[in-house]
């Protein structure tokens, strides 16, 4: 391998400016090295949209003790609902937890607005030393006798080089692509989302929601919010807006014929949802893509010279109970900085070297935690537990509840009822059981 | 105002809008070999339009820069697809 | 030679929310961006540039204008200055402009100064004329082109082609130094370069105060007009267009259609020959003057 110390401007190359790319420009930049954090958008976060609820207080609190005392969030997350619905009921499970940890400090988590949240990260990593470049797209990585040596921006004399290149340029990372650790992604593995956020007084979703002062709410619902369409939606409470969408898996939006924008519209009109948002006033639309599939869209995570981390390397877990992307982000990115670090220390940048990515990984629990919810993403994300049951069980307890005049059933007639009803057959339920159990239990 | 247009919600988002294109249709393409028209369904900006002749166009100049439209596409390159040049295209402010 | 150009960091007219009954703009939804008619004068300023000469860009705001200082001398200007101090409360064109005149003169006048003639915010328009006021010099407005060729350069002569109404253009010749109000879109901006945008990123901006201005407090105390404030245009009220009931059913649809506009007068020719027809026209021409009349 030539050596090529004039070139080699930077120790480290981020591309991204998310939660990702500043989380391991930050931690890259603490252990002295020179980091060149690269982002495309005229400010970090321009391009970044998520629902937008950040699992990961107690994660970055270790890293920026008591971050959430100077960063714009916007509520803490202490109330959880899990909403099925039918076109016209809904039965909620309902979770409120004013304990340690929820309600106090560290927290469990924040819901954010990204422009405002990403923004603040990546000025924490320039804080920490990192050289923050916006406006900078890049469109290919820079090889060297099979090794990559560093990135090309699209602008004059675009050619930057660096030790190790770490790609955190989102769900459609062109440099994983490029770099041939990652394949052309099917319909079916990923899912959009459209969402908006909604002006509302804070007193009014204090009152709306049973909120006190900076307590949020998290709502996800399943069933028949999407139509046939393979999704669910959300709804969370910002200090004065609330961020609300609806979340369709891009090939049976396309077998639908589904309109993104005209589902939303449906869901904020569902009458569980309309009183929710009624009075609100629309501030932003967005739309963004997410990797759900996890596991199994996983690139390869390294090759020499680079490594891949958050979304661009699918660490995004969808999986009904959970929907989890921006801690995962900043798990994968201190892991990439971690092994950037001890490169830097060996003198050593070949695949072989990179590779212990894979343990730090492991060590911040998230490749643990994607393996052990391999099974869920394929099934929860299909139409059965996303849409049929959870429209089933809102319309047996719409049976249930019911009084007139008829003859009560008991809840098991009612449910084989239910079951003939739709076109399920008793086999596949008991299959689709024993996948829910395999994908949440053991 | 909850409930909006498309072109309201459309009127919300902040475009900085490059002097050439990021995305380019081969209507040809769309024309002769592709029935289904995906995107003109799955975009949420809503910007293919098809056309009378069965080709599509494209406006780029409100893109979401998501990528919805390429993995929708089930045609071999029907779509060319890259990002706006730094600091152009999309810019959220509050999502 | 020495060309100056004055930059004004404007809020994006698309992120300009006013709401309805308090006429306030929401602040915190605002991004801001390099005026668009100021964006034209700079990089038509770095194409003039002879080998010799400088381009020195200028702005009068507060800190938050230094980024977009930053991205001009990314672009290729060669030195910039930023005038504020904390007893400038306005930014109004009268006020802008002393501070200006006062800033060329302290970084010693230049030959040359291109002006965006209009700002998407204010948009007053005022801001070239009156700092040709304040500095005695020439000013040409609505300028869509100019050239030097190299002996002009010598002479100080430049030509310079305006608009007018109607899309009438003159062509004028200006003697330097001069100002030029410069119109809106007429070139993008370069983009910078790698290497010159990660240069100026640390790049600190000079600031003049009223003290390096040589000026005092007193001298911003100008007897100015006054925006007390801007209305949206009223909505006009709708009346519902109703068709006449005794018409049949597909004239209703018509009327309906056309919403109340009716049509201008004319005759549709379906009958006759095609002689006859072609006879109607020209009488029609001939009687509305389009034609000469027969003999």
């Amino acid at each position: 391998m030539t050596a090529l110390p004039a070139k080699e401007q930077f120790d480290v190359i981020v591309v991204g400016a998310g939660p990702a790319g500043s989380a391991a420009a930050l931690l890259s930049a603490r252990a002295g090295l020179k980091v060149l954090l690269l982002e495309r958008g005229e400010y970090p976060g321009a391009k970044n949209v998520s629902g937008a609820v950040f699992y990961g207080s107690a994660i970055l609190n270790q890293l920026i003790p008591n971050w959430w005392e100077q960063a714009p969030v916007e509520r803490y997350i202490c109330r959880r609902d899990i909403a099925f619905m039918s076109p016209t009921t809904a039965v909620a499970l309902d979770f409120r937890c004013a304990g340690s940890g929820y309600a106090t400090a560290p927290y469990n988590g924040f819901s954010v607005l990204r422009p405002k949240f990403d923004r603040w990260l990546a000025a924490q990593a320039e804080a920490a030393g990192a050289f923050l470049l916006t406006s900078a797209v890049v469109d290919d990585v820079l090889w060297d006798d099979g090794r990559v040596v560093g990135v090309r921006v699209r602008r004059e004399q675009g050619e930057i080089y660096g030790k190790v290149v770490i790609a955190c340029d989102g769900v459609n990372s062109f440099l994983a692509k490029k770099a041939g650790l990652q394949r052309e992604f099917h319909a079916h593995e990923l899912s959009l989302g459209v969402k908006e956020v909604i002006g509302l007084d804070p007193a009014i979703i204090q009152d709306r929601f049973h909120l006190t002062g900076n307590e949020g709410i998290a709502f996800e619902y399943l069933g028949a919010i999407t139509e046939d369409v393979h999704g669910g939606a959300f709804l969370y409470t910002n200090r004065d807006s609330l961020s609300l969408g609806v979340i369709g898996q891009v090939s049976s939006l396309v077998e639908r014929r589904k309109r993104p924008y005209e589902l939303l519209e449906r869901f904020k009109a569902h009458p569980a949802v309309a009183p929710l948002v009624r009075g609100g006033k629309l501030r932003e639309y967005s739309a963004h893509l997410i990797p759900e599939s996890g596991w199994a869209m996983q690139p390869k995570l390294y090759t020499d010279g680079l490594l891949v981390a958050g979304d661009a390397a699918g660490f995004c877990l969808a999986a009904g109970l959970y929907l989890e992307g921006m801690n995962y982000a900043i798990q994968s990115g201190l892991a990439a900085a971690e092994t950037a670090i001890a490169a830097c220390r060996r003198g050593n940048f070949s695949a072989r070297s990179l590779a212990v990515y894979r343990k730090h990984l492991k060590q911040r629990h998230v490749s643990t935690d994607f393996r052990a919810y391999r099974h869920a993403p394929s099934f929860v994300n299909g139409p059965r537990l996303q849409n049929l049951y959870p429209e089933m069980i809102a319309r047996s307890m719409e049976q249930i509840f019911r009084v007139d005049g008829a003859p009560k059933r008991k809840i098991l007639p009612l449910a084989y009822r239910m079951v003939r009803q739709s076109e399920i057959r008793p086999g596949q339920l008991l299959r689709d059981a024993y996948q829910v159990a395999r994908a949440y239990l053991w | 105002m909850v409930m909006t247009t498309h072109e309201e919600k459309m009127r919300t988002v902040r475009f900085r809008v490059a002097a050439t294109p990021h995305i380019v249709v081969n209507s040809e393409i769309c024309r002769n070999e592709c029935s289904v028209h995906a995107c003109v369904y799955v975009c949420p900006a809503n910007l293919f339009v098809p056309l009378d002749d069965g080709g599509i166009l494209f406006n780029y100049e409100q893109c979401f820069e998501c990528g919805t439209c390429y993995i929708a596409c089930n045609q071999e390159n029907a779509i060319r697809w890259s990002y706006p040049d730094g600091g152009y295209g999309v810019t959220f402010r509050e999502s | 030679m020495r060309i100056a150009v004055c930059l004004k960091y404007v809020p994006d007219p698309g992120t300009i929310e006013v709401d309805p009954l308090t006429g306030l703009i929401a602040a915190d939804r605002l991004l801001y961006m390099l005026n668009p008619a100021d964006e034209s004068a700079l990089e038509l300023a770095l194409r003039l540039r002879p080998p010799q000469g400088t381009v020195t860009v200028f702005n009068v705001g507060p800190v938050e204008a230094d980024r977009l200082l930053q991205e001009a001398l990314a672009a290729g200007a060669d030195a910039a200055v930023r005038v504020w101090d904390s007893a400038i409360s306005s930014t109004k064109p009268m006020i802008t402009t002393i501070l200006l005149a006062a800033a060329l003169r302290a970084a010693e006048l230049p030959d040359l100064v291109l002006c965006g003639g209009h700002s998407v915010d204010r948009g007053s328009g005022t801001v070239p004329a009156l700092l040709a006021e304040h500095l005695g010099w020439p000013v040409v407005t609505e300028v869509t082109q100019f050239e030097m060729q190299p002996d002009e350069l010598q002479s100080g002569r430049m030509r310079v082609q305006r608009r007018l109404a109607r899309g009438a253009r003159a062509e004028s010749e200006v003697t330097l130094p001069a100002i030029l109000g410069l119109e809106t879109g007429l070139v993008h901006l370069r983009q910078a370069s790698l290497p010159s945008l990660m240069r100026v990123k640390h790049t600190p901006i000079p600031l003049y105060g009223l003290e390096e201005l040589g000026l005092s407090p007193q001298d911003l105390h100008f007897p100015a007009m006054t925006l007390h404030e801007v209305m949206p245009p009223r909505p006009r009220a709708r009346v519902m267009f109703t068709p006449d009931c005794h018409r049949s059913a597909p004239e209703r649809v018509a009327q309906i259609l056309s919403a109340g506009v009716a049509g201008k007068a004319g005759q549709i020719l379906d009958s006759g020959t095609p002689e006859q027809q072609a006879d109607a026209i020209i009488d029609f021409l001939r009687q509305h003057g389009f034609l000469e009349k027969s003999p």
